[in-house]
């Protein structure tokens, strides 16, 4: 018996009056639609939607149930539904879930596990017990001896002589040094691409491990601020998560001491990152052993310091010229071959972004 | 007298908590669903389900139907294999329209039964008659197949099919009455229609009143409330009792005196009074048995 | 049989349980349930003699049970693993 109740998908942006309704039950519980939502599970009762839940890829967010259902069974009847809907119409058998640390608990029973939460904000859950151990160990594979381990974490959209340089002088102050790629396509250059153009352009050095990134590292998963073009605010907790999950499970799978990063002169939403860096991996807490965080001035070429946005800029330009100072051969071949003209529109848009938050 | 047949439960095949407790309820027979209850994307895993669930020892005392999908559908076959080899006793087709379809079905349930080693033609059929069709060849099915062991009548699509609704069971009154002679002619069972709203207790029980009136042996129920109601309704009154005692009774002073005749009260009494009394007996047992 | 791609099966409903699988090239089998102590072992043993008949020695099982009994285990391990294997055809002989 399912007591009249109805579970259907709802596209936001295809269905109006449906998605007002949506609002309006958000609403009630301090959420709004946010924007990434492809489309929400809605349970109706009477043809009243009385619960949401929303996904944006493999991610679960705006979570809620109409206050006089509360207390039912309703909400696992939902989490089950989004499960089911994820897996065999999506392919998404893993999901991510955000939710204040107080309702944890409520999610804990409909199969969701803690992987970090941060005190008063935020937590991060999966819907596995072992997703992020699976990860830990498949990292531990790539163990290295030494007293100073490196960790850099890269987006290389595309890869400069900035991020080799970041490289070579994080080199020259650890003993082995693993390089992750973010392994988000929602940048200009596509993920397969920008783990090329890292592996091409790190050939040579030794001591280095590149790692394909993951779900658990600048994710839309654990940092979904930095992939959101519009975010005008960057919230503190939507760093935390993620640098908590660097320290509590990456860090000691392969024994990293040392995070390295390049300083920021650009843009607001890295900044911020570094800082937290700081706060969330340097100082003390129960999350862990701590690390050092160490910032390395960018390189600069004719007094300018060296950027990926910079590049991409050059990019929309067509001014290969140019780029040909800032990107080592294989960076400008692939940029030439494969993104000439392309990356305008999107350059653009990110541009914006950067003059609105300055 | 065959067992009682009053309360046919209507158990979702994809819903586990059901299908592991819906023995509590004391249905007179209890059918696990694999088709319209189920959804596309649990069919795969609903007949397994069913399959275990009939083998549980919790049901062995009580009788199991499985409807099926229908067999031109890409289900049909593998529910018939999970429902035959897992041991139901009826296998109910949904959408019979004449009794080729119940005559396909038969050949079917021979081969797995053979491969499965289960007793040949232990597994036997009910036929769901859900359109117009089905209704004009109620005869042709009900004696289609020795298998056959019930027809059931299905009001949902066979009111669609005469372009009507549901509504004070006029509706119905010929679709009844044709399935119910069919049903008889044959020395088979037969099932009403489901009751749409199970929080309509008075409509629910002036249904079940009308059907009882026609002679159909029992109901289709999607609520285990309802068995209650069903069986409640279904149980001769206290002085149809008395009298079948009695009747019973001399019957019975008959036969110990080795008489031919049976009489009470100085009348004659014929055989099928005789059967008619012990039927009432037969559905009174229950009612006293709970009381 | 192998299990080729991730995939799921059941609900998190009370009596009910929910069985993940995923292509691995050991077998582990993580069960997490509201009865673990009284149950564990039992859910345990029923989820691998199920595996072991269907013939997988390969792959991630993960069971979140919500006090199913053993057919209802067996049913949705043996859902999934079919679902992961992408097998259409049951062995009705190994069930």
């Amino acid at each position: 018996m399912n007591y009249g109740l109805e579970f259907e998908l709802l596209y936001p942006k295809e269905d109006a009056g449906g998605a007002a309704e949506v609002r309006r039950l958000l609403r009630a519980s301090n959420l709004d639609v946010e924007p990434d939502i492809q489309f929400f599970v809605v349970a109706r009762k009477e043809r009243r939607i009385v619960a949401c839940a929303g996904l944006a890829g493999d991610v679960v967010k705006c979570v809620a149930i109409a206050a006089e259902c509360r207390g039912t069974s309703l909400s696992l009847k939902l989490m089950n539904e989004v499960q089911q809907v994820a897996s065999i119409e999506r392919g998404h058998n893993h999901l991510f879930l955000y939710t204040k640390p107080e309702n944890a608990v409520l999610f804990e029973g409909c199969g969701f596990h803690q992987v970090v939460s941060v005190l008063g904000s935020a937590c991060l859950m999966e819907n596995t017990p072992v997703g992020i151990r699976d990860y830990c160990d498949m990292l531990a594979a790539f163990r290295q001896p030494g007293e100073r381990i490196g960790g850099i974490v890269v987006n290389a959209n595309p890869f400069t002589l900035g991020h080799r340089h970041l490289v070579q002088q994080a080199l020259g102050a650890c003993d082995w040094l693993h390089v992750f790629v973010v392994s988000e396509d929602a940048s200009a250059i596509s993920y397969a691409d920008r783990l090329d153009l890292v592996r091409a352009g790190l050939a040579g050095l030794d001591r280095v491990t590149v790692h394909a990134g993951s779900r658990y590292l600048v994710s839309k998963a654990t940092f979904p601020s930095y992939f959101l073009k519009d975010a005008k605010v960057v919230e503190a907790c939507s760093t935390a998560l993620d640098l908590l999950i660097f320290r509590r499970y990456i860090s000691p799978a392969l024994g990293i001491t040392h995070r390295f990063v390049g300083n920021e002169p650009f843009c607001a939403v890295t900044r911020k990152y570094n800082r937290d860096m700081h706060e969330w991996l340097e100082h003390a807490s129960e999350e862990g052993p701590a690390l050092r965080v160490v910032e390395i001035p960018r390189l600069e070429v004719g007094g300018i310091p060296v950027s990926a946005s910079r590049v991409r800029q050059l990019l929309g330009e067509g001014d290969f010229e140019m780029m040909a100072h800032l990107v080592p051969a294989t960076t400008l071949a692939l940029m030439r071959a494969k993104y000439a003209g392309r990356a305008r529109a999107r350059t653009f848009r990110r541009e914006t972004r950067i003059i609105e938050v300055k | 007298m065959g067992r009682l047949r009053r309360s046919m439960l209507f158990i979702p095949g994809s819903n586990a908590a059901m299908l592991s407790t819906a023995f509590v309820y004391r249905p007179d027979s209890i059918l696990f669903d694999l088709e319209d209850a189920v959804a596309l994307r649990e069919k795969d895993s609903a007949r397994l389900l069913v399959y275990h669930a009939l083998r549980l020892p919790a049901y062995q005392s009580i009788e199991k139907v499985v409807r099926i999908n229908p067999l031109d559908t890409p289900f049909g076959n593998k529910d018939l294999e999970a429902a035959v080899r897992g041991g139901a006793d009826i296998i109910r087709l949904p959408k019979t329209d004449c009794a080729a379809d119940v005559q396909r079905l038969e050949v079917e349930v021979e081969r797995i039964e053979q491969a499965c080693g289960r007793e040949a033609g232990s597994t036997r059929l009910m036929a769901a008659i859900e359109s117009a069709s089905g209704v004009v060849n109620a005869l042709a099915i009900a004696t289609s197949s020795p298998r056959m062991d019930s027809i059931a009548l299905a009001g949902f699509d066979y009111v669609v099919d005469m372009q009507t609704q549901r509504g004070d069971g006029i509706e119905l009154f010929y679709a009844r009455c044709s399935v119910l002679h069919a049903a008889r002619f044959a020395k088979i069972d037969a099932f009403d229609v489901v009751f749409p709203d199970v929080n309509d207790d008075e409509g629910f029980l002036k249904e079940v009143a009308l059907i009882k009136r026609l002679g159909f042996n029992g109901k289709s129920l999607i609520n285990p409330r309802q068995i209650e109601l069903l069986h409640n309704a279904f149980a001769p009154t206290e002085e149809e009792v008395r009298r079948a005692e009695r009747i019973v009774e001399a019957a019975e002073k008959a036969e110990r005196e080795g008489l031919g005749v049976v009489s009470l009260n100085g009348r004659m009494v014929d055989a099928p009074v005789v059967l008619n009394a012990q039927r009432i007996l037969e559905l009174a047992k229950p009612a006293y048995a709970r009381s | 049989m192998e299990i080729t791609k991730e995939a799921i099966c059941g609900t998190l409903e009370s009596n009910d349980l929910l069985v993940k699988v995923a292509p691995r090239n050991e077998l582990e089998v993580v069960i997490s349930s509201e009865v673990m102590r009284q149950f564990g072992v039992r859910i345990r043993e029923v989820v691998e003699e199920t595996l072991l008949q269907m013939g997988v020695t390969r792959g991630q099982v993960v069971i979140e049970d919500k006090g199913a009994l053993d057919c209802a285990i067996r049913a949705r391990v043996q859902a999934a693993v079919l679902r992961g294997c992408e097998c259409d055809e049951l062995n009705w002989g190994v069930l």
